[in-house]
């Protein structure tokens, strides 16, 4: 039964107390930072680049701006198609590490693991409480740290090479979709589970056969979509000398070739843009 | 039922199963995909068992990585206590206030563009007659403002916040700016495109009724669609807010004056144990925009 409702006490409810919360901690911040919005105008070389680089909006580049081009630099599409090919390549890399990672740490950090494998309600012993404690903190350090700040500890602890760059991706990804796994898993009810229970299943199988199938449309939607998201952290990986998408575009900016610059942005959004349509279709057909 | 009976029916069972060829061809694909990928020699997994490599990671994580303060001969835990203290007042408090101020106002800015996006983007406004159906639905300009909204809005959220930040940050130099206004573009993209779904889902029948009394379209969408979808769109706020801090740290590496700022710096001077506070201190601030972004959820779900 719904309860009877109570007249506001207070001339906002509590969604505009919290929207004014919001509307204040933002003018707050903006005063702490001391913020001028004079500075938004851009003066001197800034405003020449300003007007430069969105000048260049419409004409994006088809082949290298420079006057010249080293002899045997491959053509400039070409060299568009490879960095966004290495930056799918070191996503679905990072993506496929944090996958691995993904699935078992989010098994165990699920309440319904140690239902289904334990037998029966809140059976979770001692050591099952301090797994599951541990499993969850360690996926909390992992996604605490962003991508980039992983990629700079391993640089300075494990070099400059492509094996840092989609493990520093992997990390932070794996313990993102390892906490929303557990999340989905627990949210599908447990009827099902507690059926097969009722008729003798039991152990992982239970877990497998019971749980997992009503949760496993939403973690693969929620997979593609960090996919995504991958990719766009792959691209800016090449901002610290990996050969991805960021790298090229980097370089352009700082020789002001900004049509080349444009032509990169321009890519770089289409790719997502396909990305999204092919998630969207997947999701109209397997999750609503 | 027999053996041979039951056998039957798992076999009937199993031709019937619901299949797709969408979905199968996606899953070959995207294995396909993983499989060129991890073969494809772009990635040198020979780098994992280098000695070289590995030697290096037990210098950083027994002598780089540990405080300096605690390595000095006669050197106690006191010190390191110290060491960390005097991090925290000279930088670190400093740079957390910048870390979390940027999120907030770059949040501000967000929701309220978003907003606008949101209901520029909306099919069911974008319309020449808004939710009334039965009329030719895709003439006239506002359909066509429709898309050019959409547009937009991938554009700004399929560009990295980091690369608007390194893009703005050469046109308004080393202020907070860039980082503010990157987060902010990105995020509006983000919040424009989930807003305009809220509409959309909107149940139109009292909308409809509205429309009949004569509300036209500003109407309609401040009285109307607005209010309703506002607390769907707060969540939507308050989930992005989590990232947000997330990435305003990161944004410092770029030169802007929050943690990464420091970060980027310990490093340049090859002060590892310095770097490493600083990531700590990030990931604390991460966590705790975590926990109070969950809480503020459950807040604004219950309230309404």
């Amino acid at each position: 039964m719904e309860a009877p409702r109570i007249p506001r006490p207070w001339p906002l409810g509590p969604r505009g107390v919290l929207l004014a919360g919001l509307v204040s901690a933002a003018v707050g911040a903006h005063l702490y930072l001391g913020l001028s919005w004079a500075d938004l105008v851009p003066r001197g070389t800034g405003a020449q680049v300003c007007g430069d680089f969105f000048a260049a909006a419409l004409r994006p580049a088809w082949t290298y701006e420079a006057d010249f081009v080293p002899p045997g630099s491959a053509p400039f599409l070409l060299r568009l198609g490879e960095a966004l090919l290495r930056t799918i390549v070191f996503a679905s890399v990072g993506m496929t590490l944090a996958l691995g990672m993904a699935v078992p740490l989010g098994f165990l950090a699920s309440d319904a693991w140690w239902e289904d494998t334990r037998g029966g309600e809140d059976s979770r012993t001692g050591r099952g409480r301090l797994v599951q404690g541990l499993v969850r903190a360690v996926m909390a350090g992992m996604r605490s740290i962003h991508e980039l700040l992983w990629a700079l500890l391993f640089l300075a602890a494990f070099g400059l090479n492509t094996f840092s760059a989609v493990a520093a991706l992997a990390l932070p990804f794996g313990g993102t979709l390892a906490k929303v796994f557990a999340e989905l898993i627990d949210e599908t009810g447990g009827e099902s589970s507690a059926a097969l229970r009722a008729a003798g299943g039991g152990g992982l199988a239970l877990f497998l056969f019971g749980r997992l199938p009503g949760a496993l449309a939403d973690m693969a939607s929620y997979a593609f979509y960090r996919f995504e998201c991958a990719i766009r952290s792959s691209a800016i990986l090449g901002f610290f000398g990996y050969p991805t998408l960021g790298y090229y575009l980097h370089r352009s900016f700082e020789n002001l070739h900004y049509r080349e610059v444009w032509t990169y942005l321009y890519a770089l959004a289409l790719l997502v843009l396909a990305l999204e349509a092919w998630s969207a279709a997947l999701r109209r057909r397997f999750v609503a | 039922m027999n053996p041979e009976q039951r056998r039957r029916e798992v076999q009937r069972l199993h031709r019937s199963r619901p299949r797709s060829a969408l979905l199968r061809w996606s899953g070959i694909a995207l294995g396909a995909l993983a499989l060129f990928s991890l073969v494809s020699g772009e990635v040198a997994f020979s780098e994992a068992r280098d000695p070289r490599r590995w030697s290096n990671l037990r210098r950083f994580l027994s002598e780089e990585a540990l405080p300096r303060a605690l390595a000095e001969p006669g050197a106690g835990w006191i010190d390191g206590w110290n060491w960390g203290a005097r991090l925290w007042r000279e930088r670190g408090a400093e740079a957390l206030g910048a870390t979390l101020s940027i999120s907030l106002v770059a949040m501000g800015m967000a929701a309220l563009l978003g907003s606008f996006l949101a209901l520029a983007s909306a099919r069911s406004l974008m319309r020449p007659d808004p939710l009334i159906q039965g009329e030719p639905q895709s003439a006239g300009w506002w359909p066509r403002v429709g898309r050019a909204v959409r547009w937009l809005c991938t554009l700004l959220r399929a560009i990295p916040e980091y690369v608007w930040a390194f893009l703005l940050l050469s046109m308004w130099g080393a202020t907070a700016w860039p980082a503010i206004v990157a987060l902010a573009l990105h995020n509006a993209g983000i919040l424009g495109r989930l807003g305009a779904e809220t509409i959309e889902d909107t149940p139109p029948r009292e909308l409809r009724a509205l429309r009949m009394l004569g509300a036209n379209r500003r109407g309609l969408a401040v009285f109307g669609l607005w209010p309703g979808a506002l607390t769907r769109y707060a969540l939507f706020v308050f989930y992005r807010f989590e990232t947000c801090v997330r990435e305003a740290t990161v944004l410092g590496l770029l030169g802007i004056s929050s943690l990464g700022y420091w970060v980027q710096d310990a490093r340049a001077r090859q002060h590892y144990d310095d770097m490493l506070l600083f990531i700590g201190l990030g990931a604390l601030l991460v966590l705790g925009a975590d926990v109070a972004s969950l809480l503020l959820r459950r807040w604004v779900r219950r309230a309404g």
